[in-house]
């Protein structure tokens, strides 16, 4: 079951950030926090670092099964489990970047 | 033993009754599987016929062939059997029949789940077809919107058989996608590691962990409507704390990925057929393996594209549509691996060839479109116009017809052991692919000319009539098509024109066993070492047939396999199999009752049917084990391995986990609603909340700890020889402290009829206290197994399903406290 967990677990955690951060939204909108910092809203601020926790935690997962100590070392696997991961944070970069550019809650 | 001897005992052990009577007590997957696809062929063409009616309707403006009321019934009876009647049955006959043979097995992990499953979905498809005979057949469309789907705005039954309906044929696809992930996993042959495994397989594991995940949501939605129209608790009221946009996010959290649940299957065939076509193997396996994994879970953040049009903020339209462009990205890797096939290998256009081409060309567009309809703007134009409806028929036809027909016609010589004598096919293929894309590319452009989707009729002067005259023409030359497929089908097995062995010269298993394959599939099991044995070892079959493989030597009248190691195919353990049996007809009887009472409003047989359900189900477990220790078993080839009932982590086991998967996601999606109605829902706060106490806390937290620990300890206990009776009394005891504690909690919650909060409350602590019961079941089950001598140290297998359970008890119950608690403490 490791091997298979190798295989599914960027793209499950993409899926989880992903309901996260939709989630998130959902929440600032309807009870936007107060304040701002640096000129930014704080509910654009908050979304932005669920955004780069999300990179950061796909950057590690790579990282992880790019690893010698925990990545697989079947050639099957690894290239699977390698090529989820490249999955989990190019869709990451590609569903979170709204975030950045778009109005909150219009 | 000579082949022909052992032939004959296994074909004793492993074959059901002869005639009609063998039909209601099968379990062997062959049957099963025939069974299925069967069915689903005779809804393909009830939904066919529906269709025709459709396109007879809409040929001409202000059409008196069928007024608004049955006309709503017509699509959405037709939207309704094909995707559930028609389209997951059809995927689970396949794999339930192929799986097996193509794992160089004997069948799946639980034969008399998978025959349950069919039952369940014969009854409840039986229930719907009915209502469709006496013209009271759902009618709110397939997708059964509320408030239209409300009480105040559908009072009659005919929604109530489409909700009650549909889950119990449900029932049958959460079953179906629990024993294909175990099989999948531990049912294979030996030395079959997951870089060897068939790329059918492959996308079947996936397929069935999106069942699994995929359904719930629906089957969740349905149960919360069905609990609105019968006990008026309001969730998808506004003016009572409801939303019906809850409704369109359960359900589309299932629809969207069910569109990929019936495509990824089909891109398997296609990705099986397609090299044997091409004398080749299957370009990029490992890159096929990762995009249709990408592809799978990708797919779970896609479902707020049916919603566009709901008022959502562009930030979360943008999440979506980002979403569903970046899944053409996984869908074109596989796209481009079966181009390079092609490329790689020899192509034949031979007729399962043909249907695959009619695939690429017919899916490749309806991707496209798909790809249009992502982005947001577009969509706001053509929404819930007939431009939808054409795309979502190409993706669907093109993208599952198209493939399963190329199956029919690969895998039927060998379900038959005839070869095809007249030529009927070729001529069928070229009728359905004209007729198709003369019927939806012309509703592409109806649909851009402002045509909406599911109207009953039109005017001339809206400019359709031509187009539509077209579009009903094609529908009529596809029907022509597939009618002569299903004569091809029946003449085939009038002629007796015998098909030689493995006539395309394939290299998975299932061409390893004779043709028509008999119930045992394999004289005696293969030791794998290549991903197309046959390809590399072409004498195989005939080793197989001469016993050189495992369990060559039948053992008295037992149903013999092995099951493997999950990622090296290593054989494990030593499995024994249950005979044929009438149980689950009768289990699938009385679970219709539970459901047709609900149907009926007869609801003091529910209750009964459930307990029904319960002394069957305890039966049903009841027959499997034995009272002594039995060892190592020897299986052939020099190997001895432990059976079944003396592992840590038997079949039940992994049926429990992937159980509880499926299970979860439900539980998941209850609260997802609940946050949902908390934060989106215009009636909030409600009028009252819930007191938190500490008695309730107290109880719960009691209960907690003994479900944590009794069944960690039963197991310890036993495996150290000493009697679990009072580890397994702890257990009892934790449940029943549990659902105590629950039934404390909504005694003293608001009224459930008041508020969308009260009714979310009742179901969440409804949920836990059927778990409660269910836990207790199994704990009072194993206490009466230890009792009559079926649990000893060695025979541990049966123990070891209780932790898994009472940590699952255990959890929700920390989250139900916590959700019905922790909001009231934060206000």
């Amino acid at each position: 079951m490791t091997d298979v967990l190798r295989m599914l677990i960027a793209p499950l955690a993409w899926l989880a950030a992903f309901s996260a951060v939709y989630g998130l939204q959902a929440i600032l909108c309807a009870a936007p926090p107060e304040g701002t910092l640096a000129g930014i809203s704080m509910s654009r601020v908050l979304l932005g670092l669920a955004f780069a926790a999300a990179l950061a935690l796909q950057g590690v997962l790579l990282a992880v099964l790019l690893s010698r100590r925990f990545g697989s070392r079947g050639g099957f696997v690894r290239t699977v489990s390698i090529t989820g991961g490249i999955v989990g944070l190019v869709a990451t970069l590609w569903t979170f970047f709204p975030v950045l550019a778009l109005p909150l809650c219009r | 033993m000579s082949a022909l001897a052992r032939h004959r005992r296994l074909q004793a052990i492993w074959s059901s009754p002869p005639g009609w009577k063998g039909l209601f007590s099968t379990v062997n997957h062959t049957d099963v599987g025939l069974m299925f696809l069967v069915t689903a062929f005779f809804y393909f063409l009830v939904a066919g016929v529906l269709a025709m009616l459709i396109r007879a309707q809409l040929a001409t403006p202000h059409s008196a062939f069928a007024g608004p009321e049955i006309y709503n019934q017509i699509f959405t009876m037709h939207g309704t059997i094909m995707m559930f009647l028609f389209a997951i049955p059809a995927i689970e006959g396949m794999a339930i029949y192929l799986l097996p043979k193509m794992l160089g097995t004997r069948d799946l992990a639980y034969p008399r789940l998978g025959a349950y499953g069919y039952w369940c979905y014969f009854f409840g498809g039986a229930m719907l077809l009915v209502s469709l005979l006496l013209g009271i057949a759902p009618d709110g469309g397939w997708f059964m919107y509320p408030p239209l789907t409300g009480k105040v705005y559908s009072p009659g039954i005919n929604t109530d058989f489409w909700l009650l309906g549909i889950t119990f044929v449900e029932i049958s696809a959460i079953s179906a996608a629990v024993e294909f992930t175990v099989s999948i996993l531990r049912y294979r042959a030996p030395g079959m590691s997951l870089a060897k495994m068939p790329i059918f397989a492959w996308y079947m594991l996936v397929t069935s962990l999106m069942i699994l995940t995929g359904f719930p949501p629906l089957i969740l939605g349905s149960i919360l409507l069905e609990l609105e129209r019968t006990f008026g608790l309001p969730f998808f009221q506004a003016e009572l704390g409801g939303d019906s946009l809850l409704w369109q996010h359960l359900f589309w959290l299932f629809g969207h990925p069910e569109v990929y649940i019936i495509f990824l299957p089909a891109a398997g065939l296609v990705s099986t057929i397609l090299p044997v076509m091409s004398s080749t193997t299957l370009l990029g396996y490992r890159y096929v393996v990762a995009a249709a994994v990408a592809l799978a879970i990708l797919s779970f953040g896609l479902w707020v594209h049916h919603m566009f049009t709901t008022g959502i903020p562009h930030m979360g339209l943008a999440f979506f549509s980002a979403a569903s462009t970046l899944v053409a990205v996984p869908t074109a890797v596989q796209v481009f691996a079966w181009i390079g096939t092609l490329w790689k290998g020899r192509p034949q256009l031979r007729l399962p060839m043909l249907h695959i081409l009619g695939f690429f060309a017919t899916f490749v567009i309806g991707g496209l479109t798909g790809v249009m309809v992502a982005v947001v703007p577009f969509d706001w134009q053509v929404h819930d116009t007939a431009f939808v409806t054409a795309h979502l028929h190409y993706v669907l036809f093109g993208g599952f017809v198209f493939p399963l027909l190329a199956a029919l016609y690969y895998w039927l010589p060998l379900a038959t052991g005839r070869a095809r004598f007249f030529r009927l096919g070729e001529l069928a293929f070229a009728l359905i692919f004209v007729g198709f894309h003369v019927t939806f590319l012309a509703m592409h452009f109806a649909g851009l000319m402002g045509q909406r989707r599911r109207i009953s009729t039109y005017s001339p002067e809206d400019g359709w009539t031509a187009i539509n005259l077209v579009s009903s023409v094609g529908g009529f030359i596809l029907a022509f098509g597939l009618v002569m497929v299903m004569i091809e089908v029946v003449l085939h097995f009038f002629v007796r024109h015998r098909a030689p062995r493995n006539p395309w010269r394939a290299g998975t298993l299932e061409w390893a066993s004779a043709m028509p394959p008999p119930a045992y599939n394999f004289a005696s099991l293969p030791q794998v070492d290549d991903r197309e044995p046959l390809r590399s070892d072409p004498d195989l079959p005939a080793r197989l047939a001469r016993g050189e493989g495992y369990l060559a030597a039948p053992n008295g009248m037992i149903r013999e396999s092995l099951a493997v190691d999950v990622a090296s195919g290593a054989p494990e353990h030593h499995v024994v199999y249950p005979g044929n049996t009438h149980l689950p007809i009768v289990l699938a009887a009385v679970t219709g009752l539970f459901f047709l009472a609900l149907l009926l409003k007869v609801l003091w047989v529910a209750p009964l049917a459930m307990v029904g359900v319960a002394v069957l189900a305890w039966h049903w477990v009841w027959q499997l084990g034995r009272r002594e220790d039995v060892g190592e078993v020897t299986v052939g080839r020099g190997l001895s391995l432990p059976t079944i009932a003396e592992v840590d982590r038997p079949p039940g086991w992994w049926g429990s986990v992937f159980l509880l998967v499926a299970d979860a996601t439900l539980f998941g999606s209850l609260l997802f609603g609940y946050a949902f109605l908390w934060t989106i829902a215009p009636g909030w706060p409600p009028p009252a909340w819930i007191e938190p106490s500490t008695i309730v806390v107290a109880i719960a937290g009691v209960g907690i700890a003994l479900s944590l620990l009794g069944p960690s300890l039963a197991v310890v206990v036993n495996k150290r020889g000493r009697n679990p009776i009072a580890a397994l009394a702890l257990s009892l005891a934790g449940s029943i402290a549990i659902a105590a504690a629950l039934l404390v909690l909504l005694a003293t919650a608001p009224a459930a009829t008041g508020h969308a909060y009260g009714a979310t409350l009742l179901v969440m602590g409804g949920y836990g206290i059927l778990h409660a019961i269910v836990v207790a079941l199994i704990a009072a089950f194993l206490l009466a197994r230890v009792r009559a001598g079926y649990v000893s140290p060695r025979r541990r297998a049966e123990i070891a399903i209780l932790p898994v359970w009472g940590a699952y008890l255990a959890g929700i119950a920390v989250v139900i406290l916590l959700a019905a608690y922790l909001p009231v403490a934060l206000s």
